[in-house]
């Protein structure tokens, strides 16, 4: 007996003590004549604003009604997850980068490649290159990029400067040079900070030193001398103790007093950074993270998927060319500082005269996606663990490193 | 016999102890009216500085309150029906003999020992052949029983005495009025807690409403507040002015139902 | 009992058996079923490509040593937070029990709310607290003249605080159930013992103790059934670090299955936990059998 058949069989008893039935919910039978309603998933705070957003769309298209559901950030997996499981979804969804290869790989998005002859912004080179990468999952298009964000260095220039440092760290060295400064201000003073949990970091430091993931090479990857050095790298900043190794206060207290007067984030930061930080207005500023080949950073944010059991491609996909307009994409900034996707929207004055968001575009464009990968996430997980054991638990980099590519064979083959 | 330095001795047990506990709840309460910026200091400040009422004020504008509202009250008002099956149910197990109870009691135990988001996906799947996705039946039916009320139930009425049963019905009393007249009045004090448990359980659900919900007018409150977060900005000051109104009607339902618990004894004749 | 009509009793347990059965056993089977199926998230959507794997996810945990790392961990959980819980709230119990006036309902309240605090809330001021640079326990350690207690950064010092935080959030519910059964003990055996010249510590072991036992008995298996699913502290806490120190079966359950999409992993895991936790639970049951007899 296969797994499926037990399945239905349980299912079956189910069906007759529920009386059953195998409706599809997922369409709209409620429309009257010939409207159709486009069921949207957008995510938290910004989904909830989308609600009103969509008005001018559904001007625009007198037979589409967008019915935006929002849903919030820490439960988003979950429920794309029951919606794969039913094919019970929306029509349109928005999905972040990070989640492209599991779901598309379990097919639960339409490939849009074969629509990209009709609607010009599906692989649109206009788009962020890091952010088109990650649309594309084993030769397949599964979405378009709606909003990106990407990390950058932020610095106090007061601290720096009283250092001697005028201008922020260019690269390895120049950042080793002043963090080690600043560590030596005295106790509890450090001068950078690593957020350990995050699976970014790691992978930001080895594209710096100009490692790249080549897929089929799988975990000879991280045997490459560029990752291995990056690594190192990376614990020298724990070794030396230029960053705290434990919890301490919250990033935007520390850097307000100036114990970490420098750590990357991204453009979430700002606005955090003005409200919560009003004391250091003007002491402090964004650059370009520091690197060894090259200024490389992470490239996140999200993108416009439509699911694969819509009825309603044609709608699906007219929203989608709405969304990802230049014009769309300043209006939606202005609404929720969310940064466009297409780099013809950043010639706009308002983004233009924003010095500060004038590096988040230029970071953008040296920004990497991280690997469209269906066993990525584990890798990076494995990855932060081998690293707290190097940084916290004294393990030798090289063995503990040696251990991880061992893993990473494992879940990559 | 109550003397007084006894006395003394567990008030002031009981001041510490109690302040000390709820520390966490008194300061989530002060945190609400706190700015943002002041909220998240470390180490944090108890009394608010800056006090503000910013939060409340964006808690109610952009919240759908009404229909959130709505939506939580309705799956609270089930949550008494099963109140009242998981109450039979516990009766059932405690005061009768039949073929196969110990098998069932243990089936019935067992829906506890996996962890609930395990069996999640198995349950929308039914839920969606049953064409109850998007319904306020597919919110309600997941939450209603659970074996820990049946099982607290079924402690507590093992105490109550056979022969009271047992007259009842040579007396010729009917099985469900044995069940409401008798056994529900002696169970005052145990119906109260699991009164409680179960209207802060409905009050707070989050995860079915969310899943099973196709719309956002089926959500509740717990689901309109977390939508207030964003992906890196969350306001915390915010949240804990949601968790505050939130906490309210549960306070106010605990007072009222204490004195139930603890001075059952007065009204119960159990000898 | 004699009561005349076989039915009867399945007239009472009938609508919630039978709602349990839909709604929690049948789908726990199904997730147990899964556990030996290499489901992932493509076997999610297309239930053609999963196959039955045999006992191959057994085998790979039993090779895995963050799932020993759990169980280790879960067993220290367990068997220093389960007495505690049970300690901890009978003491409250009997001291709130102790006068009833208008004070006292203050103190209840004052005991009932950690285990309605919202988890934000706890997080944050629990991470105060034992924050090991500007927590509040540190502060109060270094003026005592102590030094630094790594309390979250330590692999087994973060287990035992996450039992703190466990043990306090889990007293407001085990001592309202102590509560309501303290009202029971008919007040004629207090009589009895006082005429008798008892003094208060002879009245409470002979006869307030085993006169709760039955709440005991309740507290003890599902605080038991509780603590081997302890998920939440250390989500919120520390997500399961330092070095893994305060990974707990249900944790390592809800990542493989919801992170990293490894569904008949994550099912064979709960299987183990499944046995655990049944195999405990029946040793309680026997035992308070051969209690009562």
């Amino acid at each position: 007996m296969t797994f499926k058949k037990s399945l239905v069989m349980v299912a079956g008893v189910l069906a007759i003590a529920g009386c059953g039935n195998d409706n599809d919910t997922s369409g709209e039978e409620a429309n009257d004549g010939d409207t159709v309603t486009l069921d949207v998933w957008a995510m938290g705070e910004e989904g909830n604003a989308l609600g009103s957003f969509v008005e001018a769309f559904e001007n625009e298209h007198d037979n589409v009604e967008v019915n935006v559901q929002a849903i919030p950030w820490g439960n988003a997996h979950e429920t794309l997850l029951t919606a794969v499981a039913s094919g019970n979804g929306p029509d349109v969804l928005q999905l972040g980068t990070t989640w492209v290869a599991e779901f598309a790989g379990a097919g639960a998005f339409l490939d849009l490649s074969e629509y990209a002859d009709e609607y010009d912004v599906i692989s649109n080179d206009d788009f962020f290159e890091g952010a088109l990468d990650t649309t594309v999952y084993d030769d397949g298009v599964y979405g378009v990029p709606w909003y990106v964000d990407t990390r950058v260095l932020f610095y106090r220039t007061d601290i720096l400067e009283e250092h001697g440092f005028s201008e922020p760290p260019q690269n390895w060295e120049d950042m080793l040079e002043v963090s080690r400064s600043l560590a030596d201000r005295g106790e509890g003073m450090y001068g950078y900070d690593i957020d350990q949990n995050d699976q970014l970091v790691p992978p930001i430091f080895a594209w710096q030193n100009g490692w790249e993931f080549n897929e089929e090479e799988a975990e000879e990857n991280f045997s490459d001398p560029a990752f291995r050095e990056a690594m190192e790298y990376y614990h020298t900043f724990f070794n030396e103790e230029l960053v705290q190794v434990t919890e301490g206060v919250p990033i935007e207290q520390g850097f307000e007093e100036g114990s970490k007067p420098m750590f990357s984030s991204g453009p979430w930061m700002v606005n955090i950074l003005r409200d919560s930080a009003p004391d250091i207005d003007g002491d402090w500023d964004v650059a370009m993270l520091p690197g060894s080949e090259r200024n490389a950073s992470a490239i996140g944010g999200s993108h416009l998927s439509v699911f694969a059991e819509t009825e309603h491609v044609e709608e699906s996909l007219a929203f989608i060319t709405y969304m990802s307009q230049p014009e769309t994409q300043i209006e939606w900034f202005k609404e929720t500082n969310a940064l466009p996707a297409r780099q013809s929207a950043w010639d706009n004055e308002e983004l233009q005269q924003d010095e500060k968001l004038a590096v988040f575009g230029d970071q953008l464009e040296e920004a990497v996606a991280p690997p469209v990968l269906n066993q990525w996430e584990n890798v990076a997980q494995d990855l932060l663990s081998s690293l707290e054991r190097i940084n916290r638990g004294g393990a030798d980099l090289d063995e503990e490193l040696d251990d991880f590519q061992q893993n990473a064979a494992r879940r990559l083959n | 016999m109550k003397n007084r330095f006894e006395k003394l001795f567990v008030t002031s047990v009981l001041v510490v102890g109690g302040f000390l506990v709820s520390i966490p709840f008194i300061w989530m309460i002060l945190s609400s009216f706190k700015p943002e910026r002041e909220a998240r200091m470390m180490p944090p400040t108890f009394w608010p500085q800056e006090f503000t009422f910013e939060h409340y004020i964006n808690l109610f504008t952009n919240l759908n309150f009404g229909t959130y509202f709505i939506n939580t009250m309705i799956i609270v008002l089930f949550a008494m029906f099963g109140l009242l099956f998981n109450t039979m149910a516990g009766y059932g197990f405690a005061k009768f003999k039949f073929k196969g109870k110990e098998v069932v009691f243990l089936g019935v135990l067992a829906t506890m020992m996996i962890p609930a988001q395990v069996s999640m996906i198995p349950v929308y799947l039914l839920l969606n052949q049953m064409g109850l996705t998007n319904t306020m039946a597919g919110i309600i039916l997941p939450g209603l029983i659970a074996a820990f009320n049946i099982f607290l139930i079924r402690q507590f009425m093992t105490t109550i005495p056979n022969e009271l049963i047992e007259s009842a019905r040579i007396d010729g009393a009917k099985e469900f009025r044995i069940f409401f007249q008798i056994i529900i009045p002696l169970s005052k004090p145990i119906i109260a807690v699991q009164a409680i448990l179960t209207f802060v359980g409905a009050w707070n659900s989050f995860l079915w409403p969310l899943i099973v919900a196709n719309d956002q007018a089926l959500y509740t409150l717990s689901v309109g507040l977390a939508l207030l977060q964003g992906q890196h900005s969350s306001s915390f000051a915010l949240q804990m002015a949601g968790a505050t109104v939130m906490v309210i009607p549960v306070l106010i339902l605990f007072l009222i139902v204490q004195r139930y618990i603890v001075e059952g004894f007065n009204t119960t004749g159990i000898k | 009992m004699n009561h005349k009509n076989a039915l009867t009793p399945w007239l009472f347990i009938g609508p919630a058996v039978l709602l349990l059965i839909a709604f929690s056993l049948l789908p726990i089977l199904v997730s147990l079923l899964i556990s030996f199926t290499d489901m992932n998230l493509i076997g999610l959507r297309n239930w053609d490509v999963i196959s039955f794997v045999g006992f191959e996810n057994f085998i790979a945990l039993f090779q895995d040593s963050l799932f020993h790392r759990s169980i280790v961990n879960t067993l220290v959980y367990v068997s220093i937070g389960v007495p505690l819980v049970i300690v901890c709230s009978l003491s409250v119990a009997l001291l709130l029990n102790y006068m009833t006036n208008k004070l006292f309902t203050f103190f209840r309240v004052l005991f009932y709310v950690p285990s309605i605090t919202n988890i934000v809330a706890i997080a944050v001021v629990w991470g105060f607290l034992y924050n090991m640079d500007v927590g509040l326990f540190n502060y109060i350690l270094n003026t005592l003249g102590f030094g630094k207690v790594p309390w979250l950064e330590h692999p087994f010092i973060a287990k035992i605080s996450l039992i703190i935080l466990a043990v306090w959030k889990g007293i407001g519910i085990n001592m309202l159930i102590y509560l309501a059964a303290l009202q029971s003990i008919p007040r004629s055996y207090y009589e009895a013992a006082d005429m008798d010249g008892a003094n208060k510590l002879q009245k409470l072991r002979y006869i307030t103790i085993p006169s709760l036992s039955y709440a005991t008995f309740f507290v003890t298996v599902t605080t038991l059934i509780g603590w081997l699913q302890f998920f939440e502290e250390p989500f919120v806490m520390t997500g399961g670090g330092p070095l893994d120190g305060t990974m707990s079966m249900a944790l390592f359950i809800y990542e493989s299955g919801f992170q990293y999409n490894d569904f008949g992993y994550a099912a064979a895991a709960s299987l183990i936990l499944f046995v655990f936790i049944i195999v405990a639970t029946l040793i309680q049951f026997t035992f308070n059998k051969s209690k009562e007899n």
